[in-house]
């Protein structure tokens, strides 16, 4: 088990030794090490990417009850290839009025940046590209200056439909990123560092942690996070502005060929940059206990991005403006309050007798504090929903009302006339 | 040559390239794009500082916030693509540019000097604050690895920076209000109205400028006149 | 299980890229970043070139026209901006600095006492207001 779990270390080992055998101990052999792992980190992206999109096929398309792509190879398996062919010998065309650079570079600076989250993320105890001391907000800020890259595509295009549709789309898009860094701050408070791998080590019960994933502590967080991660990448239910059955797709509807497929790349990539923080944040990432940690990682991302493309087959989709609302009106005061909920919860009930003594509180085991905390997540989540599916039971029946008198106005003008 | 400074010079070349292209650049957009060049070169001169946490918040605030901002106000001031924004006064602002430039050199210099004429006082010579570093005097300490931390406990203390940021928290919110009452909604007459006092605005500069040259207006009357004969 | 003291310790020799290199400064690290910004650019960079080269390339004009659903475009492509956006845009960068000052916080939040929490509760309850105000005034109502 020990062979599988340091394979990546000791192979790392091997081709650092001997490109300094090659190079010397120096500044030409630090950047060959570093390029060789951005490649390997880059290839593990692309590889997840292109995997899933196989499984999102297959899967979506059994949830609505057909086979999804099974020509080419056996059950289908080659059909990222036969994708990637087919976008590569498409013309590569470009509007005539679009302006140029802004309109080439807007794509591989989309895909680019999606590709950057997965370089620090700890794929096994000691496998992580960089060990970042700001790791879960290094995160978040590539994930935010992605959205200028979309605002570039739709200008570039020289597009009404474009323009337009890149501006609701960052609208869509800046609004959700505010719960996400909202939900995250919880999860640093509880851990003390903002290092991805310290956040995997205070779950898995390394170093002094809980040994207690964190959806436990706070699911309400987690939900909050996981929705607007879906939300902020633009997935169903949530893609009313890019979805494959609209007219104009949006903000990309002047990108044909690979552009486009770069595009489609960022995206899947944000996708599962998603699923992979959540599974660090919230899931204990790496941590379990029988099987090799890269296999855990994989199951649990695996797990996320399932949830994803249930989420996907079922649900239909939501208005733009029911979508902005949700987020202004109900997930950013709930994650606001959560968050005050759990500081002030975290310091009025404390664990730990050296925090006790220094700041006061009352002192009870850490177990009491898990149950605690995750029992006061849940009672906010069901109150914030029982308040507000009262108010929009009670917009619904006002309408419902006012609907009805019309009604009845009508019927006696129509009585009224004969 | 050191990598930190051979990156220092690349990060400066881009840098101020970038901000000189975000103002003599002739398409709004465009000059947007290089702000965020620009934003780019700071961010990476932060991590030469070795203020990480900065350089992910300049990214956040700056490239994913404030840029957006940026574009949406220009396109808010209805930009047909492709209009030139003219500068009128672009060789005061030149010569102010250059004023300060010198003031900021001569101020942070490291060397002494003192001018000729008033009572002979002494700028420059400022001293950056060292810690005690064993070995190495005139040298910036090390980051210490807990920055983060001192920075979050000094920022919550009510005797260091606690008040400063409750009065942020009160900045943003009047900015806020500030924003939604300049964007508020208009009646039709009052709408009419603006549009009624900016074309007189307008009128009144186009009037001024007519009688600036008053040669040339008198020619072309002259001419008007002689067409009007004919 | 006891909460760890102030900082984490960092390992000294994670990382993939790290496993040989003397360097430990904060610098290095961000030094990978770098690296895998200009790996990925030009990877990822060669892919549109790779499609000119590759794909067959006959424009003619009505190709290169502007996507309309099929009608010709009349007018000079500007579109009708409201001011709704740039209070969504304004209101995020309210939430994105809020943030950033609370990120600090929640990295010293062992080392605080409530008196600390009391003072970034009333910050958040400020941020929090001024989106109350906002959706009061029916700013963020549209769309």
């Amino acid at each position: 088990m020990d062979i599988i779990n340091n394979l990546v270390k000791d192979i790392g080992d091997g081709i650092a030794a001997a490109i300094i055998g090659l190079l010397g101990q120096g500044l030409a052999a630090d950047i060959v090490i570093m390029a060789i792992a951005a490649i390997a980190v880059f290839a593990v992206a692309s590889g997840g990417f292109a995997a899933l999109t196989y499984a999102e096929r297959k899967i979506v398309a059994r949830i609505q009850d057909r086979v999804g792509p099974n020509q080419a190879g056996p059950f289908g398996v080659l059909q990222p290839i036969a994708d990637a062919v087919k976008l590569f010998t498409k013309e590569d065309t470009t509007p005539a009025s679009a302006d140029f650079w802004v309109y080439q570079l807007a794509p591989i600076i989309v895909a680019v940046f999606a590709t950057l989250t997965f370089t620090v993320v700890p794929f096994a105890p000691g496998v992580v590209g960089t060990n970042l001391n700001i790791g879960a907000f290094y995160i978040i800020a590539i994930g935010s200056a992605s959205t200028i890259a979309i605002l570039m595509a739709g200008w570039g295009s020289n597009n009404k439909y474009s323009l337009l549709g890149a501006f609701r789309t960052v609208a869509q898009l800046v609004g959700y990123e505010v719960p996400m860094l909202l939900n995250i701050i919880p999860v640093i408070m509880l851990t003390g560092s903002m290092s991805l791998v310290d956040i995997i080590e205070r779950q898995t019960g390394v170093n002094g942690g809980w040994g207690v994933p964190f959806i436990v502590i706070m699911p309400l967080s987690a939900l909050a996070f996981l929705i607007s991660g879906i939300a902020e990448t633009g997935r169903s239910p949530f893609d009313l502005l890019e979805a494959e059955s609209e007219i104009v797709a949006g903000f990309h509807v002047e990108y044909s060929g690979m552009k486009f497929g770069l595009i489609m790349m960022g995206e899947y990539m944000n996708a599962l940059g998603v699923a992979v923080m959540f599974s660090v944040l919230f899931l204990g990432g790496y941590g379990g206990p029988i099987l090799p940690p890269y296999l855990w990682l994989v199951l649990k991302t695996f797990g996320v991005f399932l949830v994803l493309m249930w989420l996907r087959g079922t649900l239909p989709r939501v208005r733009i403006d029911q979508l902005l609302n949700m987020n202004w009106k109900f997930f950013v005061p709930l994650s606001v309050i959560n968050l005050i909920m759990i500081m002030i919860l975290g310091k009025v009930f404390v664990s730990d007798p050296a925090l006790f003594k220094a700041n006061g509180g009352i002192l009870i085991q850490p177990f009491a504090q898990v149950i605690i905390f995750g029992a006061s997540s849940l009672a906010l989540l069901i109150l914030a929903l029982a308040v507000v599916t009262r108010r929009v039971r009670k917009d619904r029946l006002a309408e419902a009302e006012v609907l009805q008198q019309r009604r009845e106005a009508n019927q006696q003008i129509a009585a009224a006339m004969h | 040559m050191t990598v930190a400074q051979i990156v220092f010079i690349l990060l400066s070349v881009v840098g101020l390239g970038a901000a000189l292209l975000v103002v003599t650049t002739r398409n709004l957009f465009h000059a947007a794009l290089y702000l965020i060049a620009s934003f780019f070169a700071v961010s990476g001169f932060y991590i030469l500082l070795e203020a990480g946490f900065f350089a992910a918040a300049q990214f956040l605030v700056y490239i994913g916030a404030i840029s957006i901002l940026f574009i949406f106000a220009t396109m808010l001031t209805r930009t047909v693509r492709g209009m030139v924004p003219r500068n009128s006064q672009w060789q005061a602002a030149l010569f102010v540019s250059v004023i300060l430039f010198v003031a900021m050199l001569l101020i942070f210099s490291p060397a002494n000097f003192s001018l000729p004429f008033g009572q002979g006082r002494t700028f420059g010579g400022a001293e950056w604050q060292f810690a005690e570093v064993p070995n190495k005097p005139g040298v910036l300490r090390d980051v210490p690895a807990s920055s983060i931390n001192d920075f979050g406990r000094a920022l919550v203390d009510l005797n260091q920076y606690g008040i400063a940021l409750l009065l942020s928290g009160l900045l943003l919110l009047i900015g806020m209000v500030g924003a939604i009452w300049v964007a508020r909604e208009r009646k039709p007459r009052e709408i009419l109205a603006e549009r009624a006092r900016m074309a007189a605005e307008e009128a009144e500069e186009r009037a001024k400028a007519a009688a600036k040259a008053p040669e040339v207006s008198v020619a072309h009357a002259a001419v008007a006149h002689d067409a009007h004969h004919h | 299980m006891s909460y760890a003291p102030d900082d984490i310790r960092r390992k000294a020799k994670d990382g993939l890229a790290f496993i040989i290199l003397p360097l430990k400064a904060m610098r290095t690290d961000y030094a990978f970043i770098g690296v895998t910004l200009i790996v990925a650019c030009a990877l990822i960079g060669v892919v549109p070139i790779l499609n000119y080269l590759i794909a067959p390339q006959t424009p003619n004009k009505a190709k290169r026209e502007t996507y309309e659903c099929g009608m010709e475009t009349v007018g000079d492509t500007w579109v009708q901006f409201r001011a709704q956006y740039y209070l969504f845009a304004l209101i995020f960068v309210l939430f994105d600095v809020g943030g950033v000052l609370l990120f600090p916080f929640a990295v010293a939040y062992n080392s605080v006492n409530l008196w600390g929490v009391i003072v970034v509760s009333l910050f958040a309850l400020t941020l929090l207001a001024a989106l109350g105000y906002a959706i009061k005034k029916g700013a963020l109502n549209w769309e």
